[in-house]
């Protein structure tokens, strides 16, 4: 398998999609599409899917039973203030243990978004086409042995038909 | 999705993605305008001004504050809950606007997110401050120490406030920094600068805008926005509580959480407002703020202030209904009537009886009128927190206590060097900052224009 790749570059979110559909009716698999804004239709399209709002509802799941665990700890274990009579086991915990709860889901999600995204300062971008981040979109099929003489020919072909305005190697 | 016409063209002139890039860029890439270095010196001055309190506070202590026995929170907390409330304007608008799909959002949630940060950090000086020996700030965060050891107190308001007001800083400032990664990364493509490519290319953290990364982008946007609304309910509604669990005449009242937090989200509302009038006006972006942003934010403020005037005028019943004296002097003769009368009349002019004029069609599309409500707003509500604070705290239930209070120089100082603080972050973000995000605008660019 070689690292070279197609890139249809388009100037339009319509011939984007058209072209997105027609390459995948084909049979051909799409390896990824670039965008200046997030585009609903190529998600679906291309069939991805996160689970990071399951990661999300752990975390908070988490924080919610560490932060119970702690208050309970510091103030019925540790060290149990009586103060008029009332409880050390509180219901007033419930304003800490609320707050936390978004504090540690938010927390770890932003860090789980970095590390699976390996979005880190100083990452060097590999970047396709230089108005991927302005005005353009790219569609980027990978050029493995599977695909035939014809094949390739026939992928340049959808492309252009669809309103590429260049085909790249890369 | 439903689509109504009621909002109008969100952004003018039917724009091309590109010249949405360099609109947005101009003010990154052009020039340093003369009015900017104007603005830092006045800035840096009031900022200076702030130091010098500051610094006096720290070496000489909470004495050379207007403070006495029964007075013992003045300034200090009204401007905190002050600033807190500007603080409200970023989550309510873009997190709530997020998460109800407000499309209308996009040209203001930047700036308006750059508000809250700056503002909440302004906020987090008071009670620093306050705690009179600063060096021992890190007492009030519950970590392992030998004294017993001995935990802060869990079911405190005080210590509610350092969680809530800590994590909503944290969760403003990344949804801030996140949303602005995208246009970190265009800059850094289309900036001819060495310097500005390598500056903008580490904070862009090498985004190249894949569908892959676009959706787990979106979907945090989304799980930050859906955690932190509830919080915005919750910060305010813990500030309130400061007040509301003690036993103080005119403090001591259920109405108070939604109240201060109705009352956070006007200020915020108001200040977005007068800042998007002005980079409007300067920056010539009116076919991105457009009269239809103006005119829908004019629209809540106005919503906003009739429960303002209500949760006033429930006060004021409540007042009478318990038939509890204390209460009763307070609202009556040491509020409506008595020595705090011009406050409290000021504090409902600005907020429940002037901002009604955004009912009339002809005031909300007139842009200096809008500008000047939504500074009265402010005044409004910066008034609301001197009532609140001062008539309960100077005159309480004995006689003996009661007290008079006025600021000193010192507290003035500190107040000014927030507001340079402010103005200093406001100026540096929107001078380095794409000060709409780019990105949210070309994905609505052509179903709204």
């Amino acid at each position: 398998m070689t690292n070279k790749m197609i890139i249809g570059v388009y100037d339009d979110e319509g011939m984007l999609m058209s072209s997105i559909r027609q390459i995948q009716e084909k049979g051909f698999t799409i390896n990824d599409v670039y965008s200046p804004y997030p585009i609903h239709e190529v998600f679906e399209a291309l069939k991805i899917k996160t689970r990071l709002p399951l990661a999300a509802f752990l975390y908070s799941t988490f924080g919610m039973l560490a932060t119970f665990a702690f208050l309970y700890w510091t103030s019925v274990v540790n060290y149990p203030l009586v103060f008029g009579g009332k409880p050390q086991n509180t219901l007033s915990f419930v304003v800490i243990l609320f707050v936390m709860i978004i504090n540690i889901g938010c927390l770890f999600t932003i860090i789980t978004f970095f590390v699976r995204e390996k979005k880190y300062p100083g990452v060097k971008p590999e970047i396709l086409h230089p108005g991927v981040t302005d005005d353009k979109y790219l569609i980027v099929i990978q050029k493995d042995e599977k695909l035939s003489k014809n094949d390739l020919e026939s992928i340049n072909t959808l492309l252009k038909n669809n309103g590429a305005i260049e085909i790249t190697e890369k | 999705m439903y689509k109504t016409k009621i909002r109008g063209v969100l952004i003018k002139g039917n724009k091309s993605y590109r010249q949405i890039t360099d609109d947005i860029i101009r003010p990154i890439e052009g020039k340093t305008p003369r009015w900017w270095y104007i603005a830092m010196t006045i800035s840096t001055l009031a900022l200076a001004m702030g130091i010098w309190a500051i610094y006096i506070t720290i070496s000489q202590g909470i004495g050379r504050w207007g403070l006495n026995n029964s007075v013992a929170w003045g300034w200090g907390i009204i401007n905190f809950v002050w600033w807190i409330g500007i603080g409200h304007a970023g989550t309510a608008f873009s997190i709530f606007l997020l998460i109800l799909r407000q499309k209308w959002r996009t040209s203001i949630n930047r700036a308006a997110e750059a508000m809250t940060v700056f503002a909440v950090i302004c906020a987090g000086v008071f009670p620093l401050l306050h705690m009179g020996r600063v060096w021992l700030a890190f007492f009030i965060f519950p970590y392992p120490n030998t004294r017993g050891p001995l935990w802060v107190n869990f079911n405190s308001p005080l210590f509610w406030d350092v969680v809530a007001i800590s994590t909503y800083l944290m969760a403003s400032a990344t949804f801030w920094y996140i949303g602005m990664i995208p246009d970190f990364a265009t800059i850094r493509d289309k900036t001819k600068s060495r310097i500005k490519k390598a500056l903008y290319g580490f904070f862009s953290l090498g985004w190249i805008g894949n569908a892959r990364s676009w959706l787990r982008f979106e979907t945090t946007a989304l799980i930050l926005g859906g955690l932190t609304a509830p919080l915005v309910i919750a910060v305010h509604s813990i500030v309130s509580m400061d007040f509301a669990t003690s036993v103080m005449a005119g403090w001591h009242t259920t109405v108070f959480p939604p109240y201060f937090v109705i009352g956070a989200i006007f200020s915020g509302f108001a200040m977005v407002l007068t800042l998007m009038i002005i980079v409007r006006r300067i920056y010539k972006f009116q076919d991105y703020v457009t009269d239809s942003h103006l005119n829908a934010i004019a629209k809540i403020l106005v919503f906003i202030s009739l429960i303002m005037g209500t949760a006033y005028s429930t006060e004021i019943f409540i007042a009478w209904y318990s038939g509890s004296e204390g209460e009763i002097y307070t609202f009556f003769h040491n509020r409506i009537t008595g020595s705090h009368t011009k406050a409290f009349w000021t504090m409902v002019s600005c907020n429940a009886i002037i901002p009604q004029l955004f009912w009339f069609k002809k005031i909300r599309s007139s842009i200096a009128m809008v500008f000047i409500i939504s500074i009265i707003i402010n005044i409004g509500m910066w008034f609301e927190r001197y009532v609140i604070i001062v008539t309960s705290l100077t005159k309480d239930y004995m006689p003996s206590n009661w007290a008079t209070y006025k600021p000193t120089i010192v507290e003035v100082g500190t107040y000014l060097g927030t507001i340079g603080i402010f103005c200093l972050g406001v100026l540096l973000f929107l001078r380095y900052i794409p000060m709409m995000a780019m990105s949210e605008l070309k994905a609505i660019n052509k179903e709204t224009s």
